[in-house]
């Protein structure tokens, strides 16, 4: 069920992730599964606002603090693109 | 001995805070720090890490009723909180239940069933009374403790709110995107609502839609406390914000055109507070109006060698001003650069001695130094390292780094080289390192 071959759009996500948040890191080696905050890639809160901006932008959907799935949605790349994908409106 | 009250001017039922699950009045709130009051160990001090502001303010409140004073580290790297309570004989931790830290005796808060109400006299806390302590990294890469009293406290917030005509029902409430553990955020949004009778929000809102929920849930016009990185993450989305009575930022500078945006974005006027650790909020200003800093009522100024120096009578001695500043004949002053080796990172300060020798002090590292590019418009810039460790990875480097500094100073990008360009005195020259990164990031620092 969890493949580590990554998708299109997971693709396009973690470009989305390096340029937003200007990490030194090829978009290509953020393994999908892996850790978005604190141990793996080692994000922060500046970090989720900055990439937060960066989503609403280009896909025009709003996050929410108070959204059940948020915590699970920035779990990992596999995550995010995926709850991005269902609530994107362009 | 003198005294000032815990709390400003309520009724029994004023509504003090906005918790996640609805108000809370003046009198549950007395009720909750009686009831906690009684249930702390006997301690001298506590690190009070919960995540509501209300419960927060509950322990914070708490510790004073009973003479504790209250630790407020500078960040919750693990490293860092075992670092201060073992300087504190005794300390324990006020914790959320799931957040309790290895190796620090934690306390939860109680639940809220059971409640009794009734209502409880307003404590009186003596104006000496050392209340909290305020870390910041400190010139030996130990935590320095600043030490506040309840009457430096209750002056900042009376000389604050007199800045800005606060009085209950205008504003009626504060929302603040700031931490409360963080000096402004313990001065703007938890001191400024409690001694000016306001509704204070207990959330701590990060997303623009996150704010927009928390003022519009809150009865009335708020205070919005936060910082130009919030602001510019509100300004730049599509989210519509209900009109606010006043914006407060601080942290960073504030550019003229993002508060103007700001101004228009809440219908507000937008002002910052500039203020450190070390002696709290001292000035303020209207950033579309002025980049003239003017001083809160009984802070004054005062020229040594080198720099300046803050004094007021509420401070024991006189605080050293982190900037190059400028003062004009009327008292307003102005801010020429930071003092050398202070960097600000979304408002948390550190030292870049500090931060290279706790670098160094890692196991492998044989050299390493931390540098600041570049300001880049519109995001945070961060800490690039470059490290010499033959057979480390940069991965062992960061772990290491996590668990000692705060998560923003985390370099960004940390680069492992053979060599540091250091010239034949042994110093690191800002071009060479520029060069360096330049180099390894294949363009300008601050392109990648």
């Amino acid at each position: 069920m969890t493949s580590s071959k990554v998708s299109p759009f997971e693709q396009e996500i973690a470009k989305l992730i390096v340029q937003a948040l200007k990490l030194n890191a090829d978009p290509s080696t953020i393994r999908p599964e892996a850790a978005l905050f604190g141990e793996g890639l080692g994000l922060d809160s500046i970090d989720a606002l900055e990439l937060s901006l960066a989503i609403s932008q280009t896909y025009g959907y709003q996050l929410k603090s108070s959204d059940p799935e948020i915590k699970a949605m920035f779990s990992s790349l596999r995550a995010l693109a995926r709850a991005i994908e269902k609530n994107r409106t362009k | 001995m003198l005294h000032a009250p815990l709390i400003g001017l309520y009724r029994p039922d004023d509504v003090l805070a906005w918790e996640a699950d609805g108000p809370r009045t003046a009198s549950e709130f007395l009720s909750d720090v009686a009831r906690l009051a009684d249930l702390l160990p006997d301690r001298p001090a506590v690190l009070n890490l919960l995540s509501s502001r209300y419960e927060f303010l509950v322990g914070f409140s708490a510790a004073m009723v009973r003479g504790q004073v209250t630790l407020l580290p500078q960040s919750r790297a693990p490293q860092t909180l075992r670092r201060i309570a073992g300087d504190y004989d005794g300390s324990y931790c006020l914790t959320n239940p799931d957040e309790a830290v290895e190796g620090i005796e934690s306390v939860m808060l109680p639940s809220r069933i059971g409640l009794v109400h009734w209502t409880a006299k307003i404590p009186q806390i003596p104006l000496s009374q050392v209340v909290a302590m305020a870390f910041t990294s400190g010139s030996t890469g130990q935590p320095t403790p600043n030490v506040k009293t309840w009457g430096a406290l209750v002056s900042v917030a009376r000389a604050t709110g007199s800045r800005f005509d606060v009085k209950s029902g205008n504003p009626n409430g504060v929302v603040a995107t700031v931490p409360h553990q963080h000096m402004f955020g313990l001065e703007a949004s938890v001191m400024l609502p409690i001694q000016h009778g306001l509704t204070m929000h207990a959330g701590r809102p990060l997303f623009p839609e996150d704010i927009r929920d928390m003022l519009e849930e809150m009865p009335g016009t708020s205070l919005f406390v936060t910082t130009p990185l919030h602001l510019h993450a509100c300004v730049t989305g599509a989210v519509k914000f209900p009109a606010v009575g006043m914006i407060l930022s601080a942290t960073s500078p504030l550019t003229r055109e993002l508060a103007r945006q700001a101004e228009q974005h809440f219908q507000a006027p937008v002002y910052e507070i500039f203020g450190f650790a070390e002696a709290g909020s001292v000035a303020s200003r209207r950033t579309i109006e002025t980049d003239e800093w003017q001083l809160l009522d009984g802070v004054v100024l005062a020229q040594e060698d080198p720099g300046w120096t803050v004094r007021a009578n509420y401070l024991s001695c006189p605080v050293r001003f982190p900037d190059r500043i400028s003062v004009s004949k009327q008292g307003t002053f102005h801010v020429l650069g930071r003092a050398e080796d202070q960097v600000n990172i979304a408002g948390h300060r550190a030292s870049i001695g500090d931060l290279n020798q706790t670098l160094l002090e890692l196991e492998g590292v044989q050299d390493g130094v931390f540098f600041l590019p570049d300001a880049d418009e519109g995001s945070v810039t961060r800490l690039i390292a470059f490290v010499v460790a033959p057979g480390k990875t940069e991965d062992d480097i960061q772990q290491a780094l996590r668990t000692r500094i705060d998560p923003v100073f985390l370099p960004r990008p940390l680069l492992l080289v053979a060599r540091l360009p250091r010239n034949e005195t042994g110093k690191l020259p800002r071009e060479a390192l520029l060069k360096l990164a330049e180099h390894h990031m294949g363009g300008s620092p601050h392109d990648v």
